[in-house]
């Protein structure tokens, strides 16, 4: 059992929740390995895909763990409306209440909006992404991908790089890799980090190049354009100078390391046209699919353990 | 016994123990109200050697285990009045400040349409004497509060505007801001300052730290207050304005405060109870009634403005009582309204974290929100003169209440204080010679 109802934020998770989701999820894998890959686990649950977000890829992703566990789901697409405008997020909650749903997977612009919605419902919820704050999903489905690659799990050293203020990613990535006991580092220009790191505790670089013959991972976040109120970095041509991965920078990894990425990706931006497009042995390091392929499996492992127990 | 209280003319208050901020002293004692004035204020006062012909017409209150203090001035209050009555209005703000020991208030002009003009002057006070009560309104220092055209100031004054301040915006502007400071000296006007730099707050909801970056809120720097602070002193120092700045929250403005009152600026200031006694690790659940401008800062701050106060750098507390309508905070934190009420609280709250928790003598903070903003806006309210109109608070020091939601009768109840257990409570209000509030 977990000890929460709900799936907010990293901190409340303890590290037992943290083993017995990843352990689950090993198990949910194996059943999308089969050639039938659908479990009777969650039957007769339903399940609201509430977001007030575009997002292609969570959403599939929860879609395809709700349906291969036979839970009923529906999607509930709002725009984030503001006071003034349109329907107000207390009474879209208090239309899902309504609708006598099991549990809720929210997504939505404003930091704070998945706990909102949990304290005032009282129905489990899963936080798909609120705002600046955090995306617990992607933080368990990249600790899993980055545990099934690696041997002694414990010792991984992780490079994040780009834009920390903006992403929900890098929050719950952090909280959960610094949890487990990795050593992270941080690659970001000033304009691109919190004015205070000391809750994170993390060491901080400017330069990719500080980082990427010494790291077992390294971690690309995407550039949050859509969350900046005005142009924060001078360019891309910059960016590529101080932040990007390119051959270049690839060629000096360790053997064994990886390159990961929340998805989608800035092709030309955080990660190179030709890095993207390496075929074959090359491509062994770029798991950018293999975090997609986990992120259904981790999903369902949080599914079951909220609702099929 | 009459049935409504207010109608005696005469009020024995009897064994309790008074609190003279003027004086900083406090003694026991005996007040009586004649006629609605503070005829006499000594150790015994016996009913049966009164000189009143009809000894029906006292009413007398056993004082004994309470506090007896000046009636409280709040001197930041937004009543909503004229233009969101909604959220609150000059009757139901009155009826909070009441029951929150207040009987004198200064308003602030951000209403809709802003007071910035004689008429509107002149309709906050006429109708808060309708009801028998004190507002000393304050008026805009740009039209519209827009802090582009400065107002009529002189008009201003002679309508009865006690002050000037654009608070809730900021006189962006410095050459504007010069100017105000010019023609304010020319009326003997108090510029009251809320001091905000708008490019580094302008997407901002919560102090810039710690908290901020943990959970993804967007962030106010104390950079923005500290710059414009320091602005002001420098203005303040050159044109030889009075200026007062209001809500006071980052330890480094404290300390250009401390340094302009030694530099004879004329200069005061004030600060929050929320300020007092919360810091950003409140933000934690999202409770959008933490949501406030300026932001609740870190526990640096916080302590700075503790031993700003512990110094007389910081020369009062008022409330920046800002009622919101329950649709406006009960949502997401990005959406919600900035601002927290605080009429209620404000006495329990100073009361709690500054004569409890730290220790300052009595007299010393009640003088924070009576005696001292009565001298920043040059009124006769906070003290216990004899022959001035009564305007008594009595409360119980020992009583405990825990804040509750439904408790508030303000027409909004968006208080970061609700679950807190908190000291003091107001027990009877007088009110310029009448007791106007009784809590049973």
């Amino acid at each position: 059992m977990l000890s929460v109802k709900s799936i907010l934020n990293i901190e409340d998770l303890s590290l037992e929740d943290i083993d017995l989701v990843l352990s689950n999820t090993d198990s949910f894998l194996e059943v999308l390995g089969r050639d039938l890959k659908k479990v009777p686990t969650l039957r007769g649950k339903t399940i609201i895909n509430l977001f007030f977000e575009p997002s292609t890829r969570t959403k599939t992703s929860f879609e395809l763990a709700a349906k291969r566990m036979n839970a009923d789901l529906v999607n509930f697409s709002a725009p984030a409306s503001s006071l003034k405008k349109g329907e107000s997020i207390i009474d879209t909650v208090k239309t899902i209440i309504a609708m006598k749903v099991d549990l809720i997977i929210v997504r939505h612009p404003d930091s704070g909006a998945a706990k909102f919605i949990f304290i005032k419902t009282n129905i489990p919820v899963i936080n798909a992404g609120d705002g600046k704050n955090e995306h617990p999903t992607q933080a368990l489905l990249d600790l899993h991908t980055i545990k099934k690659r690696f041997k002694d799990f414990k010792k991984v050293k992780v490079a994040i790089v780009g834009d920390i203020l903006n992403s929900r990613v890098a929050r719950s990535n952090i909280k959960l890799f610094k949890k487990v006991g990795f050593d992270v580092s941080v690659v970001s220009p000033p304009m691109l980090l919190p004015e205070n790191m000391d809750y994170f505790n993390v060491d901080i670089k400017n330069n990719i190049d500080d980082v990427i013959g010494e790291v077992d991972v390294i971690y690309m976040l995407r550039m949050q354009f859509e969350r900046h109120n005005r142009e924060l970095y001078p360019s891309v041509r910059e960016y590529n100078e101080y932040l990007s991965l390119n051959m270049d920078r690839v060629s000096k990894m360790k053997k064994e390391s990886i390159v990961m990425h929340p998805g989608p990706v800035n092709r030309g931006i955080e990660i190179s046209e030709e890095v993207m497009n390496l075929s074959g042995k090359g491509s062994d390091r770029l798991l950018i699919n293999t975090q997609v392929t986990y992120g259904v499996a981790v999903r369902m492992a949080l599914l079951y353990l909220l609702l099929g127990q | 016994m009459k049935n409504n209280l207010s109608e005696y003319k005469n009020i024995l208050i009897k064994s309790g123990k008074v609190i003279d901020p003027v004086r900083k002293k406090e003694f026991d004692s005996d007040i009586f109200i004649k006629e609605g004035r503070i005829s006499k204020i000594d150790k015994k006062i016996e009913f049966e050697n009164l000189d009143i012909a009809d000894k029906n017409d006292i009413f007398v209150i056993d004082a004994s285990g309470f506090i007896i203090s000046p009636g409280f001035v709040d001197m930041h209050v937004h009543l909503r009045d004229p233009g969101n009555e909604d959220e609150e209005d000059i009757k139901s703000g009155i009826s909070a400040a009441l029951k929150g020991g207040i009987t004198a208030i200064a308003c602030m002009p951000n209403t809709e349409p802003p007071i910035d003009s004689e008429h509107l002057v002149k309709y906050i006070i006429e109708s808060a004497a309708k009801l028998d009560y004190k507002i000393f309104p304050i008026a805009a220092m740009t039209k519209k509060i827009k802090g582009k055209e400065i107002t009529e100031f002189g008009i201003l004054k002679r309508a009865g505007a006690i002050a000037l301040s654009d608070d809730g915006r900021c006189v962006a502007n410095s050459r504007i801001m010069y100017e105000i400071m010019e023609y304010a000296r020319q009326f003997k006007l108090l510029l009251i300052l809320h001091e905000e730099d708008y490019s580094f707050s302008e997407y901002g909801l919560v102090h810039e730290g710690y908290f901020s970056s943990k959970l993804g809120l967007d962030g106010i720097s104390y950079l923005s207050e500290d710059l414009v602070v320091a602005r002001d002193i420098i203005l303040a120092k050159y044109t030889g304005a009075r200026i007062h700045i209001t809500h006071v929250s980052s330890k480094n403005s404290v300390k250009m405060i401390k340094k302009a009152k030694e530099n004879d600026v004329n200069i005061t200031c004030d600060v929050t109870p929320h300020h007092l006694f919360f810091n950003d690790s409140c933000l934690t659940d999202f409770n959008t009634n933490f949501k406030v401008k300026p932001p609740i800062r870190s526990e640096e701050d916080r302590k700075a403005i503790i031993a700003g106060i512990k110094e007389g750098v910081i020369d009062a507390v008022a409330s920046d009582h800002a009622p919101h309508l329950e649709t406006e905070k009960n949502t997401t934190f990005k959406e919600a309204s900035f601002g927290a009420i605080g009429l209620e609280t404000l006495f329990s709250a100073c009361y709690t974290k500054l004569y409890k928790q730290e220790g300052i003598k009595l007299p010393d903070v009640i003088s924070l929100f009576t005696s001292s903003p009565s001298n920043i806006l040059d009124i006769e309210s906070g003290s216990l003169k004899i022959g001035n109109k009564a305007d008594i608070t009595i409360f119980n020091p020992d009583k405990i209440n825990k804040i509750r939601k439904q408790d508030f009768i303000s027409k909004s109840a968006n208080s970061p204080f609700i679950g807190e257990s908190l000291f003091g409570e107001v027990v009877y209000t007088i009110n310029n010679g009448k007791l106007v509030f009784k809590n049973d």
